[in-house]
């Protein structure tokens, strides 16, 4: 039985580059900062991917492996220009590509699912929509839903084969 | 308790869900609940009126889908308050939200006769019914936020307007109330159902 991958670290990220969450999972506290710094250069490396993936004409919302800082870093741009990126473990099995895309699907229906809180809106009533401050709302600590079905998920993945 | 007529009741749920043609999409009838009710909020900024406001819609809305029901399911006038559970239960929310809440039938006054058959009166007002849903097509995205739990908003409240409104058309008055909410942290979602009274058959009060 191959090894579980071990999801280290969620980030999502607005279009306009602003965190929504952050959420780890390995024990210590200190690696907090590393991958907010990990998200932040990732988002370099999507800017380029995207470039060509549009070069290419492809529509794929899956980025790929972006690259590896002792962590292997995983992106994915959902349609709204929507940002996740997940850290995982390096490992000397294969990590097959299905997996990781799973895992983004997994994690972009939880997002979509606290998106559509309408909730979301109360507190920001003369904000254009387009604003995205609505989105960046969504990771706050006010709204529990949300950080439960990412934990679930972080969960689910290292307990699977 | 699948006495048959509790069957007959499923099964006739059943059929009429499959039989309407149009059906919407769950997801945009949820958003669209949802933006409803944060619309209320904004606008009446009290979260007891907005419980009063959307009972209010429920009630117009309820007086208007009594009649939908009735044609669709051609059902007669139900025998007693448990019948009219059961029915509101299986035929009704079935039909239109193809949701089967559970029905527990409870508070008869002691002054009521225990067989139907025999009795003029087919139940003593007091009567109650409680509903308890096992999913909410309307809280579907829902996570209320703390001033909404601290002010006591009912999310789904339109359900307690609607069953109002449907059963005062065909002449009884109950008070239809939220007990408890999973989206406030309850363990179900439960709405009692009480009868206040049979209404004389009278000319209907116009719309407002």
């Amino acid at each position: 039985m191959p090894p579980p991958l071990r999801l280290n670290a969620v980030a999502f990220v607005s279009p306009q580059n602003h965190p929504i969450l952050i959420r780890t999972f390995s024990q210590s506290r200190e690696d907090e900062l590393k991958y907010h710094y990990i998200a932040h250069t990732s988002l370099d490396v999507i800017d380029e991917r995207i470039m060509a993936a549009v070069a290419a004409k492809s529509n794929d919302p899956y980025l790929g492996l972006l690259y590896v800082e002792d962590v292997a870093v995983y992106g994915y741009m959902t349609p709204l220009k929507v940002k996740i990126i997940i850290t995982l473990e390096l490992t000397d099995a294969v990590v097959k590509d299905i997996d990781v895309i799973t895992i983004f699907r997994a994690l972009h229906t939880a997002y979509r699912r606290s998106v559509g809180n309408p909730f979301l809106r109360l507190n920001t009533p003369a904000e254009n929509i387009t604003d995205h401050s609505i989105l960046v709302s969504a990771g706050s600590p006010r709204w529990k839903a949300f950080r439960k079905r990412i934990d679930e998920i972080g969960k689910a993945v290292s307990g699977i084969a | 308790m699948a006495t048959p007529a509790a069957k007959q009741y499923k099964t006739l749920g059943e059929e009429i869900w499959k039989g309407r043609a149009e059906k919407t999409n769950a997801e945009l009838f949820a958003l669209t609940y949802g933006a409803l009710v944060v619309q209320l909020i904004q606008d009446y900024e009290d979260y007891e009126e907005v419980n009063k406001q959307l009972e209010k819609m429920g009630y117009n809305i309820g007086t208007r889908l009594i009649e939908d029901f009735l044609a669709r399911s051609n059902l007669g006038r139900c025998a007693d308050f448990r019948e009219v559970g059961e029915v509101v239960a299986k035929v009704g929310f079935k039909s239109f939200l193809n949701i089967s809440p559970t029905v527990t039938h409870g508070g008869q006054p002691p002054a009521a006769s225990p067989t139907r058959a025999s009795t003029p009166q087919p139940a003593a007002p007091g009567s109650s019914f409680t509903l308890t849903f096992d999913e909410n097509p309307l809280a579907e995205f829902v996570e209320l936020p703390e001033e909404a739990l601290e002010g006591g908003l009912w999310f789904s409240n339109i359900y307690c307007g609607v069953i109002r409104g449907a059963l005062e058309m065909v002449q009884m008055q109950v008070q239809a109330t939220f007990i408890s909410d999973v989206l406030r942290g309850d363990e179900s979602t439960e709405i009692r159902v009480t009868l206040s009274k049979y209404l004389e058959e009278e000319v209907p009060v116009g719309d407002d």
